[in-house]
């Protein structure tokens, strides 16, 4: 088993770096199911589907130092959601290490398996708690969140509805929102940031803009490669579960988008 | 074991968050509200109580059967209740645990935890009844209730954990869990005392001596059994076919030792697969 670390003290941050992995492996197990036909379930009940394992990472290390934006590129399955997975802490890793020094927020759109029921406030408290905010904490933020979210009062009053009546663009700012109102030294964000309108990219850019200014740290999945320029100073392209190339934005983009135009690289997903 | 309460404990402000959600989603869109979940149990021992006063002569004789029924049927709906809800939890959340960390034990915990807040109203409805009805007086033992509530607290959290992180894995538990569940509602003493299952065994020499002491000690059983005998008076002899059986300490002291045990093995369980949960093949 992998080992997972976290740090919040912050005297550990100015002497580590905010993200350290180091020879990361993750391997999935996957069933194959040969017939999905009742008769065949109820025959074979007791025969094992087969188990293929599947690594999705095969060794990857590298550093983020506070302050960096990284994006993580490559072609689909290519490992860079499992990454991010991994540190966001919902997997464990197979073996390796993986170390975050600082507070983390990830991204996720309201509503993502919440009660459609809720109102847009009950899911704010809800997901903030979620994030390691405290309710005292939700409420003295609550306005700032809101506003931030929806800049137009005709939007803003529909805070109190429930979430079925919002639209996924709506959920998504709230998200959004919430994400960086937590305060967060380490930012994660998966293929997220092209939703909303081109006003609200605008100002999602400016926010993250400002985290840079102040040191924080942001590592994303883009598929997108004028988002990447917008924001990202380093790229890594990931693929088949290794690093292909690791290093500042231009160069490193430059030569993923050359070779995903070629065909051989079976690109098909920037 | 320990690292992973500390982690719970740094996470109370989400559980409480997700139980207020669960108080509040179950009856968002409803009118009466708690009424709903106090409804059906009321409903249940009033349909109970006409059916055998009119088809069984034993009924009849208690000094009030439906009050038998009703102590009964609120720790048996937070039983079935709880179990269910925690049951269907973690697929319910697996959107959001596959994006993003929480101690996943908090997800089930919160099920049963405002099952258990249902639970506690519920026994307000008995006191109203209680009140209403004039059906005796308070007895001392009523002393035992803070521990019996507790046990059973245990019980159900233990036995929901176990079936949630089950129910990840094979859906096929769902299923069993309801079906064992309205069995249950026949097989336990709800309907009727454990007395007359013991005054009545020798007919056809039937049960084991052993099935018949996991019948009086198992912890359902004897938590059923303790909040009946510690609220209420015991119904006469020619009601339950024999004298009725005292308080039994060491039954009720045992349902506490086991439910203890459930719940620590359910949470060592869950604790060793929760990881499993969003890459199971």
């Amino acid at each position: 088993m992998g080992i997972y670390r976290k740090t919040i003290a912050p005297d550990s941050m100015t002497a580590s770096p905010a993200i350290l992995v180091e020879n990361l492996h993750k391997t999935f197990r996957l069933q194959h199911r040969k017939s999905a036909s009742i008769k065949y379930a109820i025959l074979n009940f007791y025969r094992k589907n087969p188990v293929e394992k599947r690594e999705a990472l095969k060794g990857v290390s590298f550093k983020v130092e506070h302050g960096e934006t990284v994006a993580l590129v490559g072609k689909n399955g290519s490992g860079k959601s499992t990454l991010l997975s991994l540190m966001a802490h919902v997997y464990k890793p197979t073996s390796g290490i993986i170390q975050l020094n600082g507070k983390i927020a990830t991204l996720l759109e309201l509503g993502a398996g919440f009660h459609p029921d809720l109102t847009g406030v009950e899911n704010v408290e809800l997901y903030g708690a979620i994030l390691g905010l405290t309710i005292k904490q939700i409420h003295q933020k609550f306005d700032s969140i809101v506003k931030f979210a929806f800049d137009t009062p005709d939007l803003a009053e529909k805070i109190d509805t429930p979430l079925r009546n919002y639209s996924e663009g709506m959920k998504m700012r709230l998200g959004f929102s919430l994400a960086v109102h937590t305060d967060p030294d380490i930012l994660l964000i998966d293929e997220v940031l092209a939703v909303g309108d081109e006003a609200f990219q605008q100002k999602c850019y400016r926010k993250i803009e400002e985290f840079q200014n102040v040191g924080k740290t942001i590592v994303f999945v883009a598929h997108y490669s004028h988002i990447i320029r917008q924001v990202a100073s380093r790229v890594i392209w990931m693929h088949n579960g290794l690093i292909r190339l690791d290093g500042p934005l231009e160069p490193t983009l430059e030569a993923y988008l050359k070779a995903s135009d070629d065909p051989n690289y079976h690109s098909n997903s920037s | 074991m320990s690292k992973e309460l500390a982690e719970l404990w740094r996470f109370r402000g989400l559980l409480w968050q997700l139980v207020r959600r669960d108080l509040k989603v179950r009856y968002k869109n409803s009118r009466l509200g708690f009424l709903w979940s106090i409804a059906p149990p009321l409903m249940q021992v009033a349909v109970i109580t006409f059916a055998f006063r009119h088809a069984t002569n034993f009924a009849a004789k208690f000094p009030s059967y439906s009050a038998f029924v009703l102590v009964a049927m609120i720790p048996w709906t937070y039983f079935q209740t709880a179990v269910q809800d925690s049951c269907q939890s973690i697929l319910m959340m697996y959107t959001v645990i596959k994006k993003v960390y929480l101690p996943r034990e908090i997800i089930p915990l919160s099920s049963t935890i405002s099952n258990f807040i249902h639970f506690l109203l519920s026994w307000l409805v008995f006191v109203l009844y209680w009140y209403i009805f004039r059906r005796g007086p308070i007895l001392w033992t009523v002393l035992w209730f803070p521990y019996l509530v507790i046990v059973q607290f245990m019980l159900v959290t233990g036995v929901g954990l176990f079936v949630a992180c089950l129910n990840v894995f094979y859906e096929d538990i769902k299923y069993i869990v309801t079906i064992v569940m309205s069995l249950l509602l026949f097989v336990l003493p709800i309907m009727y005392v454990p007395e007359q299952v013991v005054y009545t065994s020798h007919i056809g020499g039937r049960y084991h001596p052993i099935f018949i002491w996991f019948y009086m000690n198992n912890p359902i059983t004897a938590l059923i059994t303790g909040f009946r005998k510690t609220l209420l008076q015991p119904p006469s002899p020619a009601a339950v076919g024999g004298p009725s059986l005292p308080l039994n300490v060491g039954s009720l002291l045992f349902a506490g030792l086991i439910s203890f045990g459930i719940l620590i093995a359910s949470y060592a369980y869950f604790n060793k697969r929760k990881w499993e949960f969003i890459e199971r093949p």
